[in-house]
C-alpha cells in the first residue's frame, strides 16, 4: 500500500517554510534585531565608505577639472625623426644629434569646421575657440609673465568659470578694451579694478586694457581673459585661433573623444587624463580602496550573520526534529532557514539604506567656514548619495546574508530527529 | 533506492500471526530486524526482531531502560534506519524508499507522540495540531481545520484553540501532541512514553483519550510505556528483552486504567 497522494500545495509557494520562518524571526526578539543590525551595519559602513570615496573622488575630479578643458584641440608639434626612419631617405651623411624645431606660430585657420566636426562628436557637451599665448603684463616698469586667453565670455565661462571666482568686478560683457586678471597678478601689479594695465605679446605688438574684473581659483597665478577678437589681434593670427577646448558630459570618456577626434580633423586632441595620469592613477586607487573596503565590512558582517544563525539552528534542533517527525522534508527545513536569512537580509538592508543614506545626507550638511564674502560655502565632507551604490549595497548584502545562512540551513536540513529528540 | 539491504520475505510472524490471521491488515510488520550502534565499541540492540501490528491493535511495548524500545519504535516511525532485516509500514518496505518519500510516509501514515510534547512555542494550540497538514499541503483546507477544531474540542480543548503551549498545562499540551498525530488521519500512531512526564491521573486521561481514539478511528497504536496499569489496557503487550520481542502472556492482560470496554 503506497502512501496516500503526493505533495499538494495550498496557500501559494512555501507557505509552511515562510510561516515557521517567519515566526522563528517575530519570536527571536532581540536575538533577531542584532542579526538585522549586523546586516544592516555593513550596509550602512558600505554606504557610507562609497560615498565618501566616491564623493571625494568627484570633489577632485570636479576641483581638476572645472577649470580646464577636458579636450584641447591645438596644432601637433613637430617633432624630429633620425635620417634612418624617414622614408626613400638612402645612405649618405648622418647625424646623432636629435634638434627640436624652433617654435612656429601654429594656428588652427579652420576653427568654424572643426567647431562643427567636433560638436557632433557623441558626448561633446561644448567646445570653445581660444586663443591662448604668453605675454607680459606691466603697469609702468617691471612686466610679468601671464598667460592670456581670448575667447568669448559665455562659453569661457563653462570651460574655465570666471565669474564664479570673482572678487571683484565682472567678466561678462567684456569690451576689446577690458581684461580680468587673477588676485596674485593684480596684487604684484598693484593694481584694482577700475586701473589700466598693459598686456605685450610676443610678436611686439601691445596695448592698454582696463581691469574690470579680478578672480582667484586658490590654485596660484591664474590667466588674464580678453576677448577673442581681442587676442586675435594682439597674437597676430587674424581671424584664427590656437586652440579648441572642449567640455564632455562625462569627463571619464574624454579619452574616446579625443582618439576620435584625432581621426575626424587634421590636429592633436588632448585628454584631460592622458595629461594627469597620476591623478586618474589615485582616483582608481581610491575606487579600488572603496570597493575593497565595502567587501570586507560585507564578508564580516556575513560571518557574523551565519553565527548568529548556526546558534540559532542549534537552539531550534529539537524543533527541526519534531518537523523532520511530522514528515518536512531535509529541503523544506533548508528554506526556512534561507527564507529566515532572507528576512533578516531584507530587513537589516533596507534599515541600513536608510539609516546609510541618513548619515550621508547629514554629513553632506556640514559646511566649511566661509573665507570671503559672497562666497559659497563648500562641504566640509565631500560626500555624495550614490543611488546605484546604494542598490548595490542592498543587493550584495542580500546575497551576503543568503549566503551565510545556506551553510546553516544545510545543517539544519541534515539534522537526525532521533539524535536531537533523544 | 534502498537504505538498507532488504532481506528475503519469510513467512513467519513468530509474535503476529495472530494479528495475520484477524482478517484485518497488517499495518507494521518487521522481519529480523536488526539494529547495532556503531562506535569504538559495537553495541548491539536488536537481535532480529520479527513482530506484526494489525489495523486498529492497540499495543504497549515495555521492557528495561536501554533495551531498545525507543530505538524500535524510531526504526518503525523511519526516524531511524535498522543494521539489517525488514520494516514494512502498510505494506510499504521502508528500505526501498528515498529520504521524500520516508518523509512522505511518516506525514501521511504515521502519527507521532513523545514524552515531550515538542509542541511549536511559535504557534497556537490549534496551528500546533495542523502542522502536520500544513507541512503537507502549505495550508490547511476548511475540511481538515473543521476536523482538528472537532479532535481539540473532543479532547477539552475547544477553548485553548489559540494558546501557546506556554500558555497551557503539561496534560493540555499533551493532548494537543495526540491531536496533531492524528491530524493527517494516519493508520498507525507510535508513542514513546506518552503519560511519562505527567502525573497519574493526567498520564490515565491522556492514555484514556488515546485508546478512545484508537477505537474510534481505527487507528493502530503502539505505545511504550513503563506503567504496567497502562500496558494491561493495551490489546497486547510486546516485551523487549535481550534484543528480542516477546508476546507477554494473556495473564498480564487485563483491564488497566482508562481501558473500560
Amino acid at each position: 500500500m503506497a502512501p496516500r497522494g503526493g505533495r499538494r500545495r495550498r496557500g501559494g509557494p512555501w507557505r509552511f517554510e515562510r510561516q515557521v520562518a517567519v515566526r522563528h524571526l517575530v519570536a527571536g526578539g532581540g536575538q533577531t534585531w542584532l542579526t538585522v543590525s549586523a546586516v544592516a551595519a555593513g550596509v550602512i559602513i558600505v554606504i557610507f565608505i562609497t560615498g565618501l570615496i566616491f564623493g571625494l573622488r568627484q570633489d577632485m575630479a570636479r576641483l581638476l577639472t572645472e577649470s580646464i578643458a577636458h579636450v584641447t584641440i591645438e596644432v601637433a608639434e613637430v617633432k624630429p625623426v633620425p635620417l634612418e626612419r624617414v622614408p626613400g631617405a638612402g645612405p649618405g651623411p648622418s647625424s646623432s644629434r636629435l634638434e627640436q624645431q624652433a617654435p612656429q606660430e601654429k594656428a588652427i585657420d579652420d576653427w568654424p569646421r572643426v567647431l562643427d566636426i567636433v560638436r557632433a562628436v557623441p558626448g561633446v557637451r561644448l567646445a570653445a575657440p581660444v586663443v591662448r599665448r604668453q605675454a607680459f603684463a606691466s603697469r609702468g616698469a617691471n612686466p610679468i609673465g601671464t598667460t592670456v586667453v581670448g575667447a568669448e565670455p559665455a562659453l569661457q565661462e563653462e570651460v574655465a568659470p570666471v565669474t564664479e571666482n570673482l572678487i571683484a568686478g565682472r567678466y561678462q560683457g567684456l569690451t576689446s578694451e577690458e581684461v580680468v586678471i587673477d588676485a596674485e597678478l593684480a596684487e604684484d601689479l598693484s593694481v584694482a579694478t577700475g586701473d589700466r594695465i598693459r598686456l605685450s605679446s610676443n610678436t611686439g605688438a601691445s596695448d592698454s586694457f582696463t581691469v574690470v574684473g579680478i578672480y582667484s581659483r586658490g590654485r596660484g597665478r591664474g590667466e588674464a581673459y580678453v576677448t577673442l577678437r581681442t587676442a586675435q589681434s594682439l597674437f597676430g593670427l587674424g581671424t584664427s585661433v590656437n586652440a579648441v577646448l572642449v567640455k564632455m558630459v562625462d569627463i571619464y570618456a574624454a579619452d574616446q573623444a579625443a582618439d576620435r577626434i584625432m581621426a575626424l580633423v587634421p590636429y592633436e586632441a588632448k585628454s584631460w587624463s592622458r595629461e594627469f595620469p597620476r591623478f586618474l592613477d589615485a582616483l582608481k586607487v581610491q575606487s579600488a580602496a572603496a570597493y575593497l573596503t565595502s567587501a570586507f565590512s560585507l564578508i564580516a558582517s556575513s560571518f557574523a550573520i551565519a553565527s548568529i544563525l548556526i546558534v540559532s539552528v542549534l537552539q531550534k534542533a529539537e524543533q527541526i526534529g519534531i518537523l523532520k517527525a511530522m514528515g518536512a522534508r531535509r529541503r523544506q527545513i533548508q528554506t526556512i532557514f534561507i527564507l529566515e536569512g532572507l528576512g533578516v537580509a531584507l530587513l537589516g538592508s533596507l534599515a541600513g539604506a536608510a539609516g546609510g543614506t541618513a548619515i550621508v545626507y547629514a554629513l553632506s550638511l556640514v559646511e566649511q567656514p566661509v573665507r570671503r564674502v559672497g562666497q559659497t560655502p563648500e562641504q566640509l565632507f565631500p560626500v555624495a548619495i550614490l543611488p546605484v551604490y546604494i542598490a548595490l549595497a542592498v543587493a550584495a548584502a542580500i546575497a551576503a546574508t543568503v549566503v551565510a545562512a545556506y551553510l546553516p540551513a544545510r545543517r539544519a536540513a541534515a539534522l537526525n530527529p532521533v539524535d536531537v529528540m533523544r | 533506492m534502498s537504505r538498507w539491504a532488504p532481506e528475503p520475505p519469510r513467512p513467519f510472524w513468530p509474535n503476529g500471526h495472530e494479528a495475520a490471521r484477524d482478517g484485518r491488515p497488517i499495518a507494521i510488520e518487521t522481519r529480523g530486524l536488526r539494529k547495532t550502534y556503531l562506535g569504538k565499541v559495537p553495541v548491539p540492540v536488536l537481535h532480529g526482531v520479527d513482530l506484526a501490528v494489525r489495523a486498529g491493535e492497540f499495543v504497549a511495548l515495555i521492557g528495561q531502560s536501554g533495551s531498545g524500545k525507543s530505538t524500535l519504535l524510531n526504526i518503525l516511525g523511519a526516524l531511524d534506519v535498522p543494521t539489517g532485516g525488514t520494516v514494512l509500514i502498510n505494506g510499504q518496505d521502508l528500505g526501498r524508499l528515498d529520504d521524500d518519500a520516508l518523509a512522505d510516509l511518516r506525514s501521511q501514515e504515521i502519527g507521532f507522540i513523545f514524552q515531550e510534547h515538542y509542541l511549536l512555542d511559535e504557534f497556537t494550540c490549534l496551528e500546533n495540531a495542523l502542522m502536520p497538514v500544513t507541512i503537507h499541503e502549505g495550508d490547511a483546507s476548511d475540511a481538515q481545520r473543521q476536523r482538528v477544531v472537532g479532535l481539540l474540542q473532543r479532547v477539552g480543548l475547544g477553548d485553548q484553540l489559540h494558546k501557546h503551549p506556554d500558555e497551557m498545562s503539561g496534560g493540555q499540551n499533551q493532548r494537543c501532541a495526540i491531536v496533531r498525530a492524528l491530524a493527517n488521519a494516519p493508520r498507525i500512531v507510535l508513542a514513546d512514553e506518552p503519560t511519562g512526564n505527567l502525573d497519574s491521573t493526567t498520564g490515565a486521561e491522556v492514555f484514556a483519550l488515546m485508546r478512545q481514539m484508537n477505537r474510534e478511528s481505527g487507528v493502530a497504536f503502539m505505545m511504550i510505556t513503563h506503567d504496567d496499569r497502562l500496558a494491561r489496557a493495551a490489546d497486547r503487550v510486546l516485551l523487549i528483552e535481550d534484543g528480542l520481542v516477546h508476546e507477554v502472556d494473556e495473564t498480564l492482560h487485563r483491564p488497566g486504567p482508562g481501558a473500560a470496554r
